[in-house]
């Protein structure tokens, strides 16, 4: 038998990694059902309300801007529409992971797992979610006078450009909030200056020459603008941010799994 | 005796550290200061010590959910898990769902849990109400779930804390009683309890700790004896 020195290099496997692998994977699928299958439960109309959320908050800013302050852009319902959805898959996954695993300090104590497992079911479970409004917004599209083009071919790039995007952020917050659980608190404010500086309500060209080239710098921005090109404008994306904002998007993944990994066993330690 | 280590801790310290941000000092605790012990290959091992003397601290180590901050664990390939009653229970799901979840958490393959489904649910005494969803259950029923889960994960060595919770009275007689049996047989077990009774009965040998380190380790009635007078005596 192997002899391995747990206070080095890696954990306790027994035998049969593929096992575990398998276990793992099983696991994470396991409790995204669980998850998801509790909080539709957990109200009346259950998953009735992943669709009435976005419609309702499209309501509230179209009150806003269109009616009240009359600054809405033609077509104004479908432009926040195209632009809320997509803003809601990463502002929920962020807000969620942030108690990904913080909040599962009971469990930790009691068994050991990999703590990224955590932070990946808090991230599929809101791309679930995602998945089934989006789907419907494509069906919905053609209704509204915006039929399938040729751009749609760039989907699968942007959706990935994004997953990787809220991936990085969320792994690195589920990371660091069980040390600093008043994270939390500024990160809320910051989701929502990151909600104003993204164009989902207006279009990034309306800030001036002056401005613009700053708010190209967020990658929500890039994102977005790209999402609309194709849907509303059946036109190509500008590539070149959109594949900018995966790669460094990608970077960050692999930090928040580095960063996870190396506390695996200091987060069951934390007192919070 | 001469009889193969399933676990080797030498000199282990475990730090428990509460940073304070923006507040003066950082306040360290080490729940276990100098630990050195070995857990043998079919012993049922006592752990006793009075609330906060470090022992659940121990099990963690052990069950390799933690690791020490000096020191050293050795580990030999086998699987250690605490005996965890209804981890992971979602009160919305099934008692079907739930011994998934809790049964890979516990660290069973899905195929383990589906070969043994049956054995859990007949032994939970829950043929009737499986598929109902544990919000449903009263705390005794969920009890008996969470043991049957726990008992059936049967890891190469069992760690159990303190009793084995609740249920109703003929059912703490029955799982006391399987427990027991396991304890006997030739499984490798780390037993946390206050009670000095449990530990004379069930263990070969008998470690009290005091204040993060060993104060004594040997025959359960000469350890046990030790710990008492001691406990008297203050």
């Amino acid at each position: 038998m192997p002899l391995s020195a747990m206070s080095s290099s890696p954990p306790p496997v027994p035998p049969g990694r593929r096992e575990h692998f398998d276990r793992y994977l099983r696991l994470v699928v396991y409790k995204t059902y669980a998850e998801l299958k509790a909080e539709s439960e957990r109200t009346y109309v259950g998953f009735a309300w992943w669709i009435a959320e976005p419609v309702i908050s499209m309501a509230v800013y179209y009150v806003v801007f269109e009616t009240i302050l009359d600054r809405g852009t033609e077509d104004y319902a479908v432009f926040l529409f195209v632009g809320l959805v997509p803003w809601r898959w990463l502002q929920t996954t962020i807000t969620h992971g942030a108690s990904a695993i913080l909040g599962e300090r009971s469990l930790m104590q009691q068994v050991f797992l990999p703590k990224i497992l955590l932070t990946w079911t808090a991230i599929l479970a809101d791309s679930f979610k995602f998945v089934v409004v989006f789907a419907l917004l494509l069906l919905a599209l053609p209704a509204f006078g915006y039929p399938p083009s040729a751009a749609w071919a760039w989907l699968p790039v942007i959706l990935a450009a994004q997953f990787l995007l809220i991936t990085g952020v969320t792994t690195l917050v589920a990371a660091l909030t069980p040390f600093l659980p008043d994270l939390r608190i500024v990160l809320e404010n910051v989701v929502r200056l990151w909600f104003f500086l993204s164009g989902v309500f207006y279009s990034v060209d309306v800030v001036g020459a002056e401005l613009e080239p700053y708010l190209q710098l967020n990658p929500m921005t890039v994102i977005l603008e790209a999402y609309r090109d194709v849907l509303l404008h059946a036109r190509a994306p500008d590539s070149v941010p959109l594949f900018a904002v995966g790669a460094a998007s990608a970077v960050a993944c692999v930090l928040g799994m580095a960063v996870t990994r190396r506390f695996d066993y200091e987060y069951p330690k934390l007192r919070f | 005796m001469g009889r193969e280590a399933m676990l080797e801790l030498r000199e282990v310290g475990v730090c428990y550290r509460r940073r304070r941000w923006l507040r003066q000092g950082s306040d360290e605790f080490w729940a276990l200061r100098d630990v050195t012990m070995t857990l043998q290959r079919g012993e049922t091992l006592g752990l006793i010590g009075r609330n906060g003397a470090g022992k659940s601290t121990l099990l963690r180590i052990l069950a390799g959910i933690i690791r020490p901050d000096r020191g050293e664990v050795r580990a030999f390939g086998h699987q250690a898990t605490l005996l965890s009653l209804q981890v992971g229970f979602v009160p919305h799901l099934s008692g079907r769902e739930n011994v998934f979840l809790s049964g890979l958490l516990l660290g069973l393959t899905w195929r383990r849990i589906q070969a043994e489904m049956d054995s859990i649910v007949a032994f939970s005494e829950l043929e009737g109400f499986i598929d109902e969803p544990i919000q449903t259950y009263s705390s005794g029923m969920r009890a008996r779930l969470g043991f049957s889960i726990a008992f059936h994960a049967d890891p190469d060595i069992l760690l159990v804390d303190e009793t084995l919770g609740v249920g109703d009275a003929a059912f703490v007689k029955k799982s006391t009683a399987v427990m027991r049996e396991r304890m006997r047989s030739d499984k490798t077990v780390a037993l946390v309890s206050h009670s000095p009774g449990s530990i004379r009965s069930l263990c070969d040998r008998a470690i009290w700790i005091e204040e993060g380190t060993v104060r004594s380790e040997g025959e359960p009635a000469k350890v046990l004896d030790e710990y008492e007078a001691w406990v008297e005596a203050r």
